[in-house]
């Protein structure tokens, strides 16, 4: 059984090549489909991935109740203590506790092709390297704790003006300095920091925006958040970093991703009648070839099954095709959207689903030729013209 | 016209074919339909935005003094400064996300052309807690002028301590193209007042309006300036800019769109175009049937044009319908409030739906009609 398919499915590939502008309508329509497609996902891919880049099941976030963004939250001056003192928290080499008191804030800045764009600065407290381990100077040095000065990331840098080493930002008491250049591989690379006490006074906000908490241990997580919730004097959730960023990953790339399915999904059905065209002709033109065999005595079945496989071949190369193009065009490109500067992202797993869905266009497009090769009856075949 | 019945029975030859290939090329021109009915809206935004009004809000985020509203408003070729602030918040549970602009009363003048009459906007000053509510958006959450809404809003907390915004709709209004998944308008003294001492007096932006819309942008640098180093330093945006879809994500959007609707055409070219090919392959003897009973070089050809453009130009139109009716159904399963924009199937998405059919067709047939053009008939009568 298996050898007759693989003689029926040899000889239907051998005969591709005087089909092959008809068999080029397959792997057209799957590379457009999943070339667009895969194209259109880089977007939501590499934007979650920054997301998820971003979060540690190591640190914990602290924000006001209820609130689903960082930018919705306050924590007040005085609350901060508090916090700072629960059970849970990693302690630094000086023995105080790894709590970060952070603030954020949108700043408009020019993009390099002159348009103007945002991004976030974030203040970080004394202990925001330490709850940060991520965070590498590449260039430059960090910012001094009580000084006008900032840092910039790498992915800021790269698509904001005037983000060098001595170039100046504009904030409301003067020109801060840019000193210094910073890494996390993370959502973080586009921002701007500096130091969260200097920046609430420049700024003039009354209250921080989140604390950042490294946790003693993974496990620590809900010591802390007992700590949290039942102190009276705090009305706060208690978050772990991954999850935090894990959940807003989804939920910002949510219409995106959908926007690319809805796309993929449309362009697909049209794929696949595309692929049922060309497989009912293949299988019409060879209806003499296929009756042939039949005589010979091959069954129904492998001659079904090899032209499914003829359909998913062509569409796989197809899927490959696109992918490739998708990848080559997008994979690795820092871009902006929104103020969140991330890497577009054509990864493996993608080129996967691609592949998968080239497969199920192909079983459904090849089934419905293929039953219909099977079933003609062997005396019709043979004497059509 | 008389020729007609023979193009339709040349496609109908193979009727699974023919129906396939509209099929496909119906998906492309939804496609199409949807990319560039996006690129429309994206147009009519750029085109409804006034040169004469801007946008004033805090530089590094949070509120603003309205008092500083008050200075713009005394600045030279200012003509009227309103304030707008907004509680967002959900209904009921989380996932029904609701976002409720708070109008100051002069923002009837700086936007006249929202679709509310003066006795609607009256409605929610004289009651505080009034909202008006677009028609699709009192149909989402089944609201008629009476009812009482309660939105949950954990970041916009009150004065009592709560986090619950009760409102009355005051009336059901009109839909407007700028708020794709409808609005609600409330007052913005509610949300002054019920709101924490340190919030109120405050504002999240003001709406300026100025009275010759070639200062504009001039205007826009001396309030920037003027702000720059106050204790609120403010940004602004004409309204051209903060309508350019580009601004808002950072992406050519526009540009995407093309390129899908492209990517579908391409696909689409690629599939009639072998059609076609394989057709007149198939019925070329026949061709030569009719030129040798006295049918024109030209007159053949056209016949070809004619068969690729029946289901091209059938399945364009087919496509942008179903890219109409996606458009009406897409909102209601959007999460409201959020501003996306919906597609539009403005006359010009036809015109280009109609040339790109064209297009298509005309490449499709190209090829195969030269090979007509060129073809000895009596070979291609006996056969080989």
């Amino acid at each position: 059984m298996l050898r007759q398919i693989w003689i029926v499915s040899a000889l239907n590939f051998k005969s591709l090549k005087s089909r092959f502008w008809q068999s080029m309508v397959i792997v057209v329509g799957l590379a457009a489909t999943i070339g667009v497609m895969l194209s259109m996902l880089s977007v939501a891919a590499g934007m979650r991935q920054a997301y998820y880049a971003s979060g540690d099941p190591n640190r914990a976030i602290v924000v006001t109740k209820g609130v689903e963004q960082e930018g919705q939250s306050t924590i007040a001056r005085a609350q901060a203590p508090l916090i700072a003192v629960a059970p849970g928290i990693a302690k630094d080499k000086d023995g105080k506790p790894l709590a970060d008191r952070t603030l954020m804030t949108g700043v408009p800045l020019l993009r390099k092709d002159g348009s103007k764009g945002f991004t976030s600065m974030r203040g970080l407290s004394e202990k925001g390297p330490g709850v940060r381990p991520e965070l590498k100077i590449v260039a430059g040095r960090m910012f001094q704790s009580g000084k006008r000065e900032l840092i910039a990331g790498v992915g800021a840098q790269a698509l904001f003006q005037h983000m060098q080493i001595g170039d100046k930002v504009i904030l409301p008491d003067g020109e801060w300095p840019i000193v210094g250049i910073y890494e996390t591989r993370s959502q973080l690379d586009g921002q701007l920091l500096g130091d969260t006490e200097t920046l609430l006074t420049t700024l003039h906000k009354p209250a921080y925006t989140t604390m950042l908490v490294r946790l003693a241990s993974p496990d620590s997580l809900d010591t802390f958040k007992k700590a949290m919730t039942t102190n009276p004097a705090l009305s706060v959730d208690v978050v772990r970093h991954s999850d935090w960023y894990k959940r807003v990953g989804d939920q910002t790339t949510f219409a995106l991703a959908l926007l690319g399915y809805v796309v993929g999904t449309v362009m697909a059905i049209g794929a696949l009648f595309g692929c049922l065209n060309t497989m009912y002709s293949a299988v019409a033109s060879r209806g003499r070839e296929i009756a042939t065999l039949r005589a010979l005595g091959y069954g129904a079945l492998p001659v079904a099954v090899s032209v499914v496989l003829e359909a998913m071949l062509l569409s796989v190369v197809g899927a490959l095709i696109g992918a490739g193009i998708a990848w080559a065009l997008y994979d690795g490109k820092l871009d902006l959207f929104g103020n969140v500067v991330f890497h577009l992202s054509v990864s493996p797993r993608q080129i996967e689903l691609g592949v998968t869905w080239a497969v199920v266009v192909a079983l459904l497009g090849g089934l419905f030729p293929s039953i219909r090769a099977a079933r003609r009856p062997v005396v019709e075949a043979l004497r059509a013209t | 016209m008389k020729y007609l019945p023979l193009v339709w029975a040349s496609i109908m030859r193979k009727p699974t074919r023919a129906v396939l290939t509209l099929l496909s090329v119906m998906l492309a021109f939804t496609l199409f339909g949807l990319t560039i009915g996006m690129n429309a809206t994206f147009a009519k935004f750029q085109e409804d935005a006034r040169e004469d009004r801007m946008f004033v809000f805090a530089r590094f985020g949070g509120l603003v003094p309205i008092a500083l509203g008050r200075q713009i408003e005394s600045m030279p070729g200012v003509e009227v400064v309103a304030s707008s602030s907004f509680v967002p918040g959900y209904i009921h549970e989380p996932k029904n996300r609701v976002f409720v602009q708070m109008m100051d009363e002069k923002v009837a003048k700086v936007n006249p052309e929202y679709p509310i009459t003066p006795a609607q906007w009256q409605l929610i000053r004289n009651n505080r807690q009034g909202m008006l509510v677009s028609k699709s958006q009192a149909d989402r959450w089944h609201l008629k002028a009476g009812d009482t809404l309660t939105i949950a809003s954990p970041s916009a907390k009150k004065l009592d301590g709560s986090t619950s915004w009760t409102f009355k709709v005051a009336a059901v209004t009109p839909d407007m193209s700028i708020f794709g998944q409808g609005y609600m308008f409330g007052n913005y003294d509610y949300m002054d007042k019920a709101r924490l001492l340190s919030d109120q007096g405050k504002t999240g932006q003001f709406r300026v309006k100025v009275r010759d819309a070639s200062k504009t942008v001039e205007i826009s640098q001396q309030i920037e300036s003027r702000f720059a180093n106050s204790s609120t330093p403010l940004q602004s945006l004409t309204e051209k800019v903060a309508f350019d879809v580009s601004t808002n994500t950072g992406m050519d959007i526009a540009a995407v769109d093309r390129d899908v609707a492209l990517a579908g055409m391409f696909m689409v070219l690629f599939l009639t175009a072998n059609g076609l090919a394989q057709a007149v392959r198939e019925r070329f003897a026949e061709f030569a049937t009719l030129k040798t009973i006295g049918f024109s070089d030209n007159g053949v050809i056209a016949l070809v044009f004619a068969e690729a453009a029946i289901p091209c130009v059938l399945g364009a139109a087919l496509g942008i319908g179903l890219a109409a009716i996606v458009s009406n159904v897409i909102p209601r399963f959007l999460p409201p409030g959020q501003g996306l924009p919906i597609p539009t199937m403005s006359v010009m998405v036809f015109v280009w739906a109609a040339l790109s059919a064209a297009l298509v067709a005309f490449i499709s047939a190209a090829l195969p009609a030269l090979r007509l053009k060129q073809m000895d008939i009596a070979t291609a009568l006996s056969g080989r």
